[in-house]
């Protein structure tokens, strides 16, 4: 198995794929389901987010907007056509994938600070279209109406479990192809680039265009995690595009760590759950979040997988 | 491969880094650029690398014109370099900096067919690592290599693009006298042994004289002399503006 | 999208002066936020994501100064100097610990800080709205220029952030600690190879961030009302000015809080409702255009 590293890797998608399956068998509950089905449309988020900031070196502040962006495609695409919902949203991260090759084009070609800012630009524009555009997206309302249709291959995405079922395949399977675009000679060749740019231009790499495929890549797996986000909360809203959604996955991503490809899984995880936990408790949840951050940031120093591995690491020695 | 710059001119903010320096390296030729602090050596190099883009002048390589190219284009024609700053991919191990190298240079750094590396690129990694004698630290990674381990990856990933023409900016800096001249025999033997057109830049002279079969020197942006290492030993300009400072000042 | 409304006030010199001042008090309010954001970039090389809560506490600390001594003057005080204060502290406490880390590990102690003033302001102000309400002082009669109304307060307002702008701009050129920050931003390793106490001297740059910023906050009290979070819309505000001026550059933070301010004052009349994407509009044009900003050094 270690000889193979892809096999590996297929395995344990397999194994935590099972699992997942198996628990409502075992044993059904609703927050628990809840969280998971939550918890893919973030993890596929956060993850595609980590290949432009952990593997690439880019700092993007706008990475919403693909989420919000297929979010409202699909929505739209199920309401105003006839078309099957897994070509809808087939179509819908496709769409999302053109509109992130777009924006990259625009984007990618400015260094480090003003690229954060102008992606952050480039998605409160599109929120203000959105919620301008009251016409087509039904402006701050969101995009009301439901999501019709929910019934593919004997699923029934209206029924809680079907939906978890669906989004568990779906992020298992998203995730893994993320991993292999990280593993490929793609993946080593944005390593290459946040380490050492210059080089990397030297050894023959174009690097725009390596950083527009990374960010188009990006966009199109955000796209994935938006796409279940509006079939869970039926419909979309400005909020899934807006800034601080942004956030949520950078957050998601610096808590569980940069360097290490499930980090960002990991993060999504402890802050759903924390968001979670301190709204049941407390009202200002705000002080508590911003208190557990603030422990992370300057107590650790780093997300929790990459200081795991610095003390392995440290520890093998 | 045979290098000829005509009239190479770039300014920066209205100040002559390189004045209308023309000089031919003849292919197969082990070749110093001297020159004091500020003479415009490493500013020559990026305006052959491409990194920076000339003003005006012409760069031949057997004869094609390569200024207007991009870096990228110029190193598929065969230009490598290392650099003043041992420049890798800190960090990945020896191996995987050279891999990444290889893999870049066939062509397959968009590849998402496959994991990496891509077959071969381990072997071709390999070879590289004997050829530069880095076998050893294979699997260290590089931010930790030794100094002059990190100038010698430098420049075993130039040589993985297998370049033609390869310039090294000071091969030798920051090294004690010793490790210098370990440095520069291993230099002087992958030219013996790759038939390179090797182009350095040096500031020992004992080193200089040496080792480089013919000699250029740069100052103030402009050509001060070339010669054999003894034409330059006995040039009274070279003396005056360079040597003799030089002396003055140890 | 409504041009002959816009061409109609452009005709107007009446219109034109009204939009034109509540353009100018915007963008002035934005040019103190703007400039301390600038600067601390400059400077530090750091993003500051906590500036808007700087440019809320001034205000609500101003608004407590203004209920228990009932003067406009002390109220801007307290606020300017409070957030001086607060400025320092945060840097000390907090930003030093992660100067030279990642950029995002920078945000992440920044949003943290957002998060805990934001539910902090809501225990200590409550949740609801607040207004200081207009100070006596200013309940005159407003002013009427070629048939614009201006009230005075506004008339006021433009001409202390105006002078603000002023003294900035001499202390940066004039003064010694001035040419230190200026010297900073173009190249801190000198500057502390000439011997400058960086640590002092980042202190004071967020001190005089968190002042400007703290000041906004309190001058804006009679015009705007205050809420929790509401610091968040002027951080990005702030950020478009700075990127569009170029970041490190007050002159540059000037003119684009200007343009911002003008474009928000027409902007109501010829795309009601989409003033905020004509502002992301301009900012990613210029980033297009111009990478460094109008301002900026070329990178």
């Amino acid at each position: 198995m270690k000889r193979n590293p892809a096999l590996r890797d297929a395995l344990f998608a397999a194994i935590v794929l099972i699992l997942l399956l198996a628990i409502p068998m075992l044993h059904r509950s609703p927050a628990f389901e809840d969280f998971i089905i939550r918890l893919s449309a973030m993890a596929l988020f956060a993850t595609s987010l980590n290949l432009l900031v952990g593997t690439t070196g880019m700092v993007s502040f706008g990475h919403g907007m693909f989420y919000g962006f297929a979010a409202y495609a699909f929505g739209l695409t199920m309401q105003l056509t006839e078309l099957s919902l897994p070509v809808a949203a087939l179509f819908a991260v496709a769409l999302t994938t053109i509109a992130a090759l777009v924006v990259g084009a625009i984007c990618v070609r400015l260094s480090t600070d003003y690229f954060a800012f102008i992606t952050l630009a480039v998605q409160m524009l599109f929120f203000s279209v959105i919620v301008s555009w009251q016409s087509l997206t039904g402006g701050d309302q969101g995009l009301r109406g439901g999501i019709p249709r929910r019934r593919i291959f004997g699923f029934d995405l209206g029924s809680q479990l079907h939906l978890y079922q669906f989004c568990a395949i779906v992020a298992v399977l998203g995730l893994l192809a993320l991993r292999h675009v990280s593993m490929s000679p793609f993946g080593n060749t944005l390593r290459m680039i946040r380490d050492n740019a210059e080089r990397a231009s030297f050894v023959g790499i174009v690097l725009w265009r390596a950083r527009l495929l990374a960010f188009t890549i990006a966009g199109g797996f955000a796209g994935i995690g938006g796409v279940l986000a509006a079939l869970f909360v039926s419909g979309a809203y400005p909020e899934l595009a807006d800034w601080p959604n942004s956030g949520q996955a950078i957050f998601a991503v610096m808590l569980g760590g940069i360097n290490s490809f499930l980090g960002p899984v990991l993060g999504a995880m402890i802050l759903l759950a924390l968001n979670d936990l301190v709204q049941r408790f407390t009202e200002y949840h705000g002080l508590v979040l911003g208190i557990v951050i603030l422990a992370f940031a300057l107590g650790l120093r780093r997300g929790v997988l990459d200081f795991i591995h610095l003390v392995w690491s440290k520890r093998a020695r | 491969m045979n290098v000829e710059i005509n009239h190479l001119t770039k300014s920066f903010g209205g100040v002559r880094a390189i004045d209308d320096v023309s000089l031919a390296f003849p292919s197969g030729s082990l070749s110093a650029v001297i020159g004091p602090n500020g003479a415009g050596k490493t500013t020559f190099f990026n305006l052959i690398s491409g990194a920076f883009m000339a003003d005006s002048g012409e760069v031949l390589l057997d004869r094609e014109d390569i200024l207007q190219l991009s870096k990228t284009e110029r190193m598929r024609r065969g230009i490598g370099r290392a650099f003043q700053v041992a420049s890798c991919f800190p960090t990945m191990t020896v191996r995987a900096n050279l891999m990444a190298a290889v893999t870049a240079h066939a062509g397959r750094w968009t590849s998402l067919s496959h994991r990496f590396p891509s077959a071969g690129m381990r072997e071709r990694a390999e070879e590289v690592m004997e050829f530069v004698g880095l076998t050893d630290v294979a699997d260290v990674e590089a931010t930790i290599l030794s100094h002059g381990d990190q100038k010698l990856l430098d420049i075993a990933i130039a040589l993985a693009l297998e370049p033609k023409v390869l310039l090294l900016d000071e091969p030798t800096a920051g090294m004690g006298p010793d490790e210098r001249w370990r440095m520069i025999e291993r230099v002087r033997g992958l030219w013996e042994r790759r038939k390179l057109t090797l182009i350095f830049i040096e500031h020992d002279m004992d080193i200089v004289f040496k080792v480089a079969s013919s000699i250029r020197v740069l100052c103030y942006g402009k050509v001060l002399a070339e010669g054999t290492p003894d034409q330059i030993r006995n040039n009274q300009a070279v003396i005056d503006a360079y040597l003799g400072a030089e002396e003055n000042a140890s | 999208m409504d041009f002959n409304a816009l061409g109609a006030c452009f005709t107007t010199p009446a219109c034109v002066v009204t939009q034109a001042t509540s353009g100018l008090i915007v963008g002035m309010l934005l040019f103190l936020v703007a400039a301390g954001l600038t600067l601390i970039f400059g400077v530090l090389k750091i993003v500051n994501f906590a500036h808007g809560t700087f440019y809320m506490l001034g205000g609500y600390v101003a608004y407590s100064a203004y209920v228990a001594t009932d003067s406009y003057a002390l109220a801007v005080l307290a606020g300017a100097v409070a957030m001086a204060l607060f400025g320092v502290l945060f840097e000390r406490v907090l930003m030093s610990r992660v100067y030279g880390s990642n950029v995002l590990m920078q945000l992440l102690v920044c949003y943290a800080v957002v998060l805990i003033f934001d539910d902090i302001v809501k225990i200590v102000w409550g949740p609801e709205f607040r207004a200081m309400g207009m100070p006596a002082a200013f309940q005159v009669p407003p002013l009427f220029i070629a048939g614009g109304v201006v009230p005075p307060f506004y008339a006021v307002l433009i001409g202390i952030a105006a002078l603000i702008a002023i003294v900035l701009s001499l202390g940066l050129s004039r003064t010694r600690l001035g040419k230190t920050v200026r010297a900073a931003a173009v190249n801190p390793q000198m500057v502390s190879a000439l011997g400058v106490n960086t640590t002092v001297l980042f202190a004071i740059v967020f001190a005089i961030g968190g002042g400007l910023a703290g000041l906004a906050g309190a001058l804006a009290g009679p015009v705007r009302s205050l809420s929790p979070g509401m610091g968040f819309s002027i951080l990005i505000e702030g950020f478009i000015v700075t990127v569009i001026g170029g970041m490190g550059s007050i002159a540059g933070a000037m003119v684009a809080a200007l343009i911002i301010g003008l474009v928000r004052g027409f902007g109501t009349i010829g795309f009601p409702g989409f003033t905020d994407g004509l502002i992301y509009i301009v900012m990613i044009g210029i980033l297009v255009l111009r990478p460094q900003g109008l301002f900026g050094r070329p990178l």
